[in-house]
C-alpha cells in the first residue's frame, strides 16, 4: 500500500521539482583570508567547488537565456568569489581559464582578468597558457602590443610553441619594437630541433631584421629632411638607403597609414603567395 | 618503530616497570576480573621490558577499534565516496586529474580527522566509564605503560587507515587517467609523502587528544578540545603571518606577544599540509620534510609524556 503510494507521489512531485522557479543567486562567500584560517587543508577542496558554484550558476542563466528568460548574472559577485577561489588555491587552473572566457568577451574586463593570471603566473611557472591568454587580452582587447609581446614572449619560452613565438615577434612588430623581437627570434631559432621550426624563425627574423632596416632608415631621412618619407622608394631616391630590403615571405614592403612599415605577405607564407 | 619510540618515551618520563604479562587475554580485561591471578599465563617480574606487556594492550586497543560498528559505517561510506571521485572529477573544467586528486587527499584528511578525534577522545574516557581501567590497572601494569599502549594502537590504527585509503585514492586516480586520457603524469611519490605526513598531523592530534582524555573525566573536553585545538593548529601560521605584516603593527604590543607566544605553543598543522605539492606535482623540500617529521616527534612525544604524567596522577574511582 506504502508503495503504491510513493509511486503515485514520486512522479508529480518530480514534476513539481522540474517546473518550480528556481531562485539563481550565487550567494555570499567569506574573506578567502577567513577561508584559509578555518578550512585549513580542506580549502582546495572549498576552492573547486567554490568555482564549480560559479560554472553551475552561469551555466544555469545561460539555460535560462534559451529559454528567452535574461537575469543579468552577478558579473562582479562571480569574479570575486573567483578571485576568493584563486587566493584559497592559486595553483587551481579553473579560475583562470573561467575568468578569461567569461569576463573578456561579454563583460570587456581584460584588464581585472589580466590582474588575476598575473597572480596566476607567480604559482604555475609551468603553464605557458596564462602568458598567453595575458597576451591576448593585451593586444586583442587593450590594443597593448608592447605588454602583448612580453607575455607572448614568456609564452613561447615556457612551452617552446612556434606558433606563440611567431605571435611574440608579430607583436613586436606591431609594438616596434624589432631589435627585441629579433634577439628573442634568434634564442628560439638557437634552441629549436626541428629543421622547419628552425625555417619559420629565420623567416620571422628575416622579416624583422628588414623592418628594422627601413624603420633606421626613416628615422635617417626624418632627421636629415625633417619630414616623414611618401614612398619608400623616396628612401632609396635620397641615397638613405641602398636598396629596399625583401620580404621573406615573398611581399612587397610599402609604407601604411601613421609611418607603419607593412608587406603585401602581410607576414604570412599564405599572404606571399597572393 | 612505534613501540620503540613509546617505549623510549615511557623510560624518559622515568615510570618503571614491575610487572610483565607475556600473555594477556582479552577476555578477562573486557569482564573486568580486576585480578591478576585470574588472568592464565600472567607472568612477572622484569624492570625494563615494558614492551613485553604493551603488545597485548595495543592489541586490545586495535580490536576495540576494529569492532566499532560507526567505524565500520564510515569506511562503508568513504568506499562509496571514493567510488564516486572519477565520476565528480568531470566537474573541473581543465584539471579533471587534479580534481580526482584534491578529493582523494581531502577525503583522507576528512576521515583521519574523525578517526583521531574519536578514537583519541572516546579510548581512555570508554575504559574509565566501563570500568575497564579498574581491571586492567589492577592488573600490575603502570598507568604510563596503558597510556603508551593506547596512544601506539591509536597511532598504529591511523597509519593502517591512511594506507589503506591511501591505496584506494591510487586507485580512484588510476580509474580517472584510466577514463579521461590524456592526462598528465601524476607525482605518485608525492601523493605517497602527503598522505604519510598527514597521518603524522592526525596521530599528533590523536595525542592531543589522548591528553584532555587523560584530563578529563568527560567527553566532551577532549571532543571538543582536540577539534578547537585543530581549528587553532590550522589557522596558526596564517595567522601568525597575517601578524607578523602591516596588520600587526597597528595591535597593541602585549596582545602581539600573546598571539606569537601561542604560536608557538599550538601545534602548527600547516607544515604537514602537502596536498598542493600531491595535485600539481610541485618539488618538495627534503629539510622541510625532515623538520615537519622532527617536529611531530618532538611534540608528539611531549603529548603523550603530559598524558602519561596526568593520568598517574589521576585519582581513579
Amino acid at each position: 500500500m506504502l508503495l503504491l503510494s510513493y509511486f503515485a507521489v514520486i512522479l508529480p512531485f518530480t514534476a513539481y521539482l522540474k517546473n518550480r522557479p528556481t531562485v539563481i543567486k550565487l550567494g555570499y562567500l567569506p574573506e578567502a583570508v577567513i577561508i584559509r584560517a578555518v578550512s585549513g587543508d580542506q580549502r582546495y577542496l572549498i576552492a573547486e567547488s567554490t568555482i564549480v558554484k560559479v560554472l553551475f550558476y552561469y551555466g544555469s542563466l545561460i539555460d535560462k537565456l534559451n529559454d528567452k528568460v535574461i537575469i543579468p548574472p552577478e558579473y562582479q559577485n562571480m569574479f570575486r568569489t573567483l578571485e576568493t577561489a584563486v587566493k584559497l588555491d592559486p595553483y587551481n587552473k579553473d579560475p583562470y581559464y573561467f575568468a578569461q572566457a567569461a569576463f573578456t568577451w561579454e563583460v570587456g574586463h581584460a584588464a581585472d582578468v589580466n590582474k588575476m593570471l598575473m597572480y596566476g603566473m607567480k604559482y604555475r611557472t609551468w603553464d605557458s597558457e596564462l602568458p598567453f591568454y595575458i597576451s591576448f587580452n593585451n593586444a586583442y582587447f587593450m590594443k597593448d602590443f608592447r605588454n602583448a609581446a612580453i607575455f607572448m614572449k614568456n609564452a613561447a619560452e615556457i612551452s617552446g610553441f612556434p606558433l606563440y613565438t611567431s605571435l611574440a615577434a608579430r607583436y613586436f612588430y606591431e609594438a616596434g619594437i624589432d631589435e627585441l623581437g629579433i634577439v628573442f627570434l634568434d634564442t628560439m631559432e638557437k634552441g629549436a630541433q626541428d629543421k622547419q621550426i628552425k625555417k619559420i624563425y629565420q623567416l620571422r627574423k628575416q622579416a624583422l631584421i628588414s623592418v628594422k632596416t627601413l624603420r633606421e632608415a626613416m628615422k635617417k631621412f626624418k632627421a636629415s629632411y625633417r619630414r616623414m618619407p611618401t614612398d619608400l622608394s623616396e628612401l632609396v631616391a635620397s641615397g638613405t638607403l641602398k636598396e629596399i630590403p625583401t620580404d621573406p615571405y615573398g611581399g612587397r614592403f610599402y609604407l601604411a597609414k601613421g609611418g607603419m612599415i607593412r608587406s603585401t605577405s602581410k607576414f604570412t607564407l599564405e599572404g606571399g603567395s597572393k | 618503530m612505534l613501540i620503540m619510540w613509546t617505549a623510549l618515551l615511557s623510560q624518559v618520563a622515568g615510570h618503571n616497570y614491575r610487572v610483565v604479562l607475556s600473555v594477556f587475554e582479552e577476555r578477562n580485561i573486557i569482564q573486568g576480573t580486576g585480578c591478576a591471578a585470574r588472568i592464565p599465563f600472567c607472568v612477572s617480574l622484569q624492570e625494563d621490558a615494558p614492551m613485553k606487556h604493551m603488545g597485548p594492550l595495543i592489541s586490545v586497543t586495535l580490536k576495540w577499534t576494529l569492532r566499532d560498528r560507526a567505524l565500520h559505517g564510515l569506511f562503508g561510506a568513504t568506499l562509496l565516496l571514493f567510488a564516486l571521485i572519477p565520476i565528480m572529477s568531470i566537474f573541473s573544467m581543465r584539471q579533471v586529474q587534479e580534481l580526482s586528486i584534491t578529493l582523494s587527499l581531502s577525503m583522507i584528511s576528512f576521515i583521519l580527522l574523525i578517526l583521531a578525534v574519536l578514537l583519541g577522545s572516546s579510548s581512555v574516557w570508554r575504559d574509565i566509564e566501563r570500568r575497564y581501567t579498574a581491571s586492567v590497572l589492577g592488573l600490575p601494569i603502570s598507568r604510563a605503560t596503558y597510556i603508551s599502549a593506547k596512544f601506539i594502537g591509536i597511532a598504529f590504527f591511523i597509519i593502517s587507515c591512511a594506507a589503506l585509503l591511501g591505496l584506494a585514492a591510487c586507485l580512484t586516480i588510476g580509474i580517472t587517467r584510466v577514463l579521461y586520457p590524456p592526462l598528465p603524469p601524476v607525482n605518485w611519490l608525492n601523493i605517497c609523502i602527503a598522505v604519510i605526513v598527514d597521518s603524522f598531523k592526525y596521530i599528533l592530534l590523536g595525542a592531543f587528544s589522548l591528553l584532555f582524555s587523560a584530563l578529563s573525566t568527560s567527553f566532551f573536553l577532549p571532543f571538543f578540545g582536540t577539534i578547537a585545538v585543530f581549528l587553532a593548529g590550522n589557522a596558526s601560521q596564517e595567522v601568525f603571518e597575517f601578524i607578523s605584516g602591516d596588520f600587526g603593527k597597528t595591535m597593541a604590543r602585549p596582545i602581539l606577544l600573546f598571539l606569537k607566544m601561542l604560536y608557538y605553543l599550538l601545534p602548527n598543522f600547516s607544515a604537514f599540509n602537502l596536498k598542493v605539492q600531491a595535485i600539481y606535482g610541485l618539488p618538495l623540500s627534503g629539510p622541510g620534510l625532515a623538520y615537519t617529521i622532527l617536529y611531530f616527534v618532538i611534540y608528539t612525544s611531549l603529548l603523550v609524556i603530559g598524558a602519561q604524567w596526568i593520568f598517574s596522577r589521576r585519582e581513579l574511582s
